[in-house]
């Protein structure tokens, strides 16, 4: 630092290259998600604590701990989230270890099965669910019934029931901890397994001593995913809860929004399951934190498959039922449904109607206009919130603005909101100036974002791990600007990425329904609340066609975007890395 | 535009209109129309096509919930400053009450309204009609109750036979049920309520459902609902019978109105005086199995008439003051 | 093309000091190796000159341009600079000529002078034959053509290369080695080679900066650093010397354990605690006490290995420091027997510094 510094300095500022735009465009990037998630919880966290003339109070906290319409939703739902969670683990862990190490048959259709359970719609599996097993109409009853002689206001299932909703909602959550066990054991070296049996452990002791506890924080982790899923869930609820004299925490904060309105008390009742979710959001990440990535590095042989021997059919049968909850029961009464012109009865030549198909798409004035914007948010919220994921992901792992951290913070911190807390949120945030975006389409395409970031990040993020940044400095070292390597170098690179989390979101809004049932205006209908809509006045054969058209464009909009992705994909093999 | 009309129509009854050329010309114009209406679905869709077939070049948009939510939903988009809704249909009368208090409504009587129907059933300042009445009766499926063990008064209800076997809709939602919840409780008393909670009541939302649920056979009793459901399933052939209580049958009047801030002011007017003319009234009775207040249409064939059932006195005003007390007992014994 | 100057050139990271008050003038058209094990700061230096991080104090100055100093750093692409990675970076999504022509095409050259360059640069790299190949159907040695064609084309005014051998297999690096050289005397660029390899650093640089703890050591020629390491890290690093520890006597004789040391090297003030260092081979192994007192030490054979034309021996001398030498294979002196070293005068280098011994 002591040398002379007498030498004239030049400025270089004639020389350096068109002012680069890329540093502000990715702090207005990082503005624009700090708005986006701060404006609705802050106005959210007014509202709880705000009387209704706007006076600061605890008042509505002391309601929601001293009423008991409010503390036996909240008992309702632990035993809801808990139960689930727990179900939830018995049945993904033995299914993802048979497909991931054994020797089972009909590995990959399993697979395949549990993804597509993973596209159906909780709240559709919950209607279809209704009609399998409503105590006296559900057709498992009539069968049960007809089978036993039972008389006909005996029920073998009853799904008007708190065992009913439960049994329901881990139909459709237990997909999310088969697919996090399944890939920890596929993604486990089978090394570590040889060097057990190199010292003499059979297959069994294997199994028990290190595959099992190596598995363990995933599952773990899995299981706190599905609480999370249970406590948040807004459709199944609203479907089964009901109808059975009950409600949950979400149906309860979606009815204090019915009239006469009381979003005081709403936003209340949303900070318990915000808290919640924070709390076991921190429990997953401590536990992942101190052992589940330990399976994910170097470079390791392909594991060794268990033999089953004389069990291998009977574990594929196991699965097969296993998958028949949440799926070839439910689509077969749905399809019932659809052709029937009673779902109570079984499709005949007596039954058999196409009425269902003209109401809906010939007499429904609201399926076109549903139709139209769900496909546009879908559409919209999928490659926006693709960009925005990359954009974020780039930022942080490129560390490329101050306060990145806090960027990858605010990515992931919509995963602490509850789809329905949000909706309240982003209710009372723009239904005033200066963004009165209620209404609009905007206001859903800024939730189904908001909600489907922290999963997108965080798939493009691993993208993203697995791209060496040298890459990208070899071609700024060769004159082009960040936003050009960029458009040039780390987008095409994440482009098989990109293309899953696109398809990740699109599926996640034509799902969504638990904002977009607070925030829709008769104008911005989209298809889950037509359906939910059409649920309330019972008319299940629109209900039904609604569904399986729902469920089959998204299935081609996800098959087409995988065909486009594999197509580019081929072109050089091993494509990312240096 | 339709505010003025508003405020020059406060004081008195403003004079009949008729349907001019100039007026279906404006309403081509404008193309659209949204009905926003508590009405069972395939019927709002049946109606919606009817007055599309009648004026083409309008297309009717249905916007259908439960009255409830309906109301709801206006409130919540009209403090928003958003107008969607055109033309209003409430089954809980009480709403086009409020409206009509909050100025949210702009007069408009149609020829119709003005020569046929009585003075119960239009608002003297133009700014409602009944576009439907119906009831609230008790059902039953034929296939699993025999007609004498069916139940004949509000009181059989609680009888234990019928634990676990009933079905009813909630106040909480819809509209009819608000109405008939109000006139209950007046009549039989809150106990009432409390006893049927007792009975392990199947909780359905809108008053559409009950009938249906009672025709798969998910339930063998409704204990509110439709009646224009239940008399056009019957007529379907489904296995449904309405049962009006000893004790009288709770009146549900469903009035319409055009909202003032109309963003098809034209288009809402024609569908309007379109639905009070005795051809639509008609449709509503053959297709929809509801009652109308005109006195050229014809009842139904087959349904007992209107005037040989006891109804419950209506109370639209009390229900537009006490909603949110009845909901709130309401909840307190039914838990949801 | 220009010379490269780092002037008191420092990068800490809150508490941690990655590089200190670095100072290194590389003249223009030379070849310059930072040399150094990991952590010595040297991909640092490296990293600060391309662009990629800023410098805490000090400057960076190229062709008397201020490039970077605290709070004001030319971004990369502003630098006319190229670099080659160790990993080599090439784009898997594009070909080996999309790779080498992606620079020409970031400077807006039109078709024909793309094309032209292209077609020179690929037969200069011998890849003509690979313009269509994507990078992932390549080897490691093909790869590493493509990275430096890719560099080279650009023209650039300094060209930077990150350990750009370590992923190549022993026979292909030492090819490697001499096709830098070779291109580098053909174009001469500046040229900022950063290796942890000495030999590497001995065959292509003209100059060799020694890195260690975030500073630079000792700047000279090879043969300069070779011969005459400035201190202990430098002599050991370079060559594999060995290093013992004494006290002056006056300015050229140092006593370890019980004998004298005779010195090359500075002058040293008595009293004094002196690291010496002597190359493994230039010790000369006795089996029977020479004349000369001087110079000489005893010590026992605590191992021999064969290495084919010669052998390797660990001797423990009497303080029971170790010590290795290279001696000539063809006798063999069996471990546990006693021996003397002869350690010539000149051969012995009086190094700086106590703080490496």
């Amino acid at each position: 630092m002591s040398l002379d510094r007498a030498e004239p300095r030049v400025s270089v500022r004639s020389d350096t290259p068109p002012f680069d735009i890329t540093r502000p465009a990715l702090i207005g990037v990082a503005l624009l998600l700090a708005a986006m998630i701060a404006l609705p919880m802050g106005w959210l966290l007014v509202y709880a604590f705000t009387d209704r003339d706007g006076y600061a109070t605890l008042a509505n906290f002391a309601t929601l701990l001293t009423d008991a319409a409010f503390v036996e939703p909240l008992k309702t739902t632990l035993t809801i989230s808990v139960s689930v969670s727990v179900i939830c683990g018995l049945v993904a862990a033995p299914l993802g270890w048979l497909v991931a190490r054994t020797d089972m048959p009909l590995v990959r259709t399993v697979r395949t099965l549990v993804m597509a359970s993973l596209v159906t719609p909780p709240f559709v599996g919950a209607i279809a669910w209704e009609m399998l097993a409503a105590p006296n109409s559900g057709l498992l009853n009539q069968f049960w019934r007809a089978l036993t002689g039972a008389p006909a206001d005996e029920a073998l299932l009853n799904i008007y029931s708190l065992g009913g909703l439960i049994f329901v909602i881990a139909c459709y959550t237990f997909p999310y901890v088969f697919i996090l066990v399944a890939n920890a054991l596929d993604r486990m070296p089978g090394e570590l397994e040889d060097a057990s049996s190199m010292l003499g452990a059979g297959t069994w002791a294997t199994a028990r001593r290190i595959t099992i506890p190596l598995a363990l924080p995933t599952l773990l982790a899995g299981v706190l995913v599905a609480f999370l899923q249970a406590l948040n869930l807004f459709g199944s609820p609203a479907i089964l809860a009901i109808p059975a004299g009950f409600h949950t925490l979400t149906t309860k904060i979606w009815s204090l929004f019915q009239f006469p309105p009381k979003p005081q008390l709403a936003a209340a009742a949303a900070v318990p399951l915000l808290v919640l979710t924070i709390v076991l959001l921190r429990a997953q990440a401590v536990v992942l934190g101190r052992r589940g990535y330990a399976v994910l590095g170097g470079k390791y042989g392909a594991p060794r498959l268990i033999r089953l021997g004389a069990w291998r059919y009977p574990a594929a049968a196991l699965a097969m039922i296993v998958l028949a909850m949440p799926l070839f029961l439910p689509y077969f009464a749905l399809f019932n449904t659809a052709f029937s012109k009673m779902s109570s009865r079984l499709v005949g030549p007596e039954t058999f109607t196409l009425q269902n198909f003209r109401f809906t798409f010939g007499e429904l004035s609201a399926t076109m206009p549903a139709l139209q914007n769900t496909f546009t948010l879908a559409v919209a919220a999928a490659t926006l919130g693709a960009l925005l994921a990359l954009l974020i992901a780039y930022t942080v792992a490129r560390k490329a603005i101050p306060g990145y951290r806090w960027l990858s913070f605010l990515a992931t911190a919509p995963l602490a909101i509850p789809g329905i807390v949000l909706g309240v949120g982003l209710f009372l945030a723009y239904t005033r100036p200066p963004l009165t975006l209620y209404g609009t389409l905007w206001i859903l395409l800024i939730a189904f974002v908001t909600i489907e970031l922290p999963a997108a990040y965080q798939q493009i993020n691993s993208a993203f791990h697995a791209m060496h940044p040298e890459l990208e400095e070899a071609a700024r070292m060769l004159g082009a600007t960040r936003l050009r390597t960029v458009r040039d170098i780390v987008f095409p690179l994440l482009r098989s990425a990109a293309i899953a989390t696109w398809c990740f979101i699109f599926v996640g809004v034509i799902r969504e329904l638990s904002a977009a049932v607070v925030l829709f205006t008769s104008e911005t209908k989209v298809l889950s609340v037509l359906i939910f809509d059409l649920k309330e006045s019972g008319d299940v054969g629109a209900i039904a066609v609604l569904s399986l058209s729902m469920v089959l464009l998204t299935t081609l909009v996800v098959v087409a975007a995988n065909r486009f992705a594999a197509g580019s994909a081929n072109r050089a093999p091993g494509r990312i890395g240096g | 535009m339709a505010a003025g009309s508003v405020v020059a129509t406060v004081q008195a009854a403003p004079a009949a209109e008729a349907v001019t050329p100039a007026l279906i010309e404006a309403a081509k114009k404008e193309g659209k129309v949204t009905w926003y209406t508590s009405v069972d679905l395939p019927l709002a869709e049946k109606v919606g096509k009817a007055f599309e077939a009648k004026y083409p070049g309008v297309t009717l948009r249905v916007e259908r919930s439960g009255a409830e939510r309906n109301f709801q939903r206006i409130g919540q988009e009209y403090a928003s400053r958003i107008y969607n809704c055109d033309v209003v249909n409430s089954s809980d009368a009480a709403h086009l009450i409020i409206w009509k208090r909050e100025k949210m409504l702009a007069a408009y009587v149609p020829e119709d309204v003005a020569r046929d129907f009585p003075a119960a059933h239009k608002d003297p300042d133009g700014m409602f009609a009944s576009w439907r009445i119906t009831l609230s009766p008790i059902a039953y499926n034929t296939n699993l109750v025999k007609a004498e063990e069916a139940p004949k008064s509000f009181a059989d209800l609680l009888d234990p036979k019928w634990v676990g076997k009933i079905v009813k809709a909630h106040p909480g939602y819809s509209g009819t049920i608000m109405t008939a919840t109000q006139q209950l409780s007046r009549d039989l008393g809150w106990t009432w309520f409390e006893k049927l909670a007792k009975q392990k009541v199947m909780q359905v939302q809108s008053a559409t459902e009950p009938p249906k649920k009672i025709a798969q056979g998910e339930r063998a009793v409704m204990a509110d609902g439709g009646e224009y459901l239940v008399l056009a399933m019957k007529a379907r052939g489904e296995p449904v019978e309405p049962v009006y209580a000893a004790e009288g049958t709770p009146l549900v009047t469903g009035p319409s109105g055009i909202m003032a801030n109309a963003p098809n002011p034209n288009a809402a007017r024609l569908f309007f005086a379109w639905s009070m003319t005795a051809e639509a009234q008609q449709l509503n009775v053959d297709a929809g199995g509801l009652r109308s207040a005109h006195p050229a249409v014809k009842e139904k064939a087959g349904v007992r008439k209107f005037s040989d059932i006891k109804t419950l006195r209506e109370e639209a005003n009390v229900v537009a003051d006490k909603a949110d007390e009845i909901k709130a007992r309401y909840v307190k014994y039914f838990k949801v | 093309m220009a010379s490269v100057e780092l002037k008191g050139l420092g990068k800490r990271y809150g508490d941690a000091v990655a590089l200190a008050d670095v100072d290194l003038c590389i003249q223009h058209g030379q070849l310059v190796c930072l040399l150094g094990p990991s952590g010595c700061g040297k991909t640092t230096t490296l990293r600060l000159i391309a662009g990629f991080i800023e410098p805490t104090a000090g400057e960076i100055v190229v062709g008397g341009k201020v490039l970077s100093s605290p709070g004001h750093a030319v971004a990369p692409e502003g630098r006319n600079m190229s670099m080659i990675f160790q990993s080599y970076a090439l784009w898997p999504h594009m070909t080996v000529a999309e790779n080498v022509a992606y620079g020409l095409k970031i400077r807006k050259m039109n078709r024909e002078t793309i094309a032209e360059k292209l077609k020179a640069i690929l037969s200069t790299a011998r890849l003509e034959s690979l313009a269509d190949r994507y990078p992932a159907e390549l080897s490691g040695g093909q790869q590493q053509r493509v990275s430096l064609a890719r560099a080279m084309v650009v023209e650039p005014e300094t060209l930077l290369l990150d350990e750009p051998l370590s992923n190549l297999d022993a026979n292909l690096r030492e090819e490697m080695r001499f096709e830098i050289r070779r291109l580098h005397d053909r174009y001469r660029y500046t040229t900022v080679y950063v290796t942890h390899d000495q030999a590497e650093a001995m065959t292509t640089a003209d100059l060799i900066a020694v890195m260690n703890g975030g500073r630079i050591e000792q700047v000279g020629t090879p043969q300069d650093i070779y011969k005459h390491p400035r201190s202990a890290f430098v002599a050991r690093f370079i060559g594999g010397s060995n290093i013992l520890t004494g006290k002056a006597l006056d300015a050229r004789r140092v006593a370890v354990g019980d004998s004298i040391l005779v010195t090359e090297g500075r002058t040293l003030r008595a009293g004094e605690t002196v690291p010496i260092s002597i190359r493994q081979h230039e010790i000369d192994l006795l089996a029977a006490r020479p004349a000369q007192s001087e110079n000489v030490l005893r010590a026992v054979v605590a191992r021999c290995v064969f290495l084919g034309s010669s052998r390797d021996y660990t001797l423990m001398l009497e303080d029971k420091s170790e010590l290795r030498l290279t001696a000539s294979a063809d006798h063999e002196i069996d471990p546990g027997q006693h021996v003397w070293l002869r350690l010539p005068a000149d051969r012995c280098q009086a190094l700086s510094g106590g703080n490496e011994t």
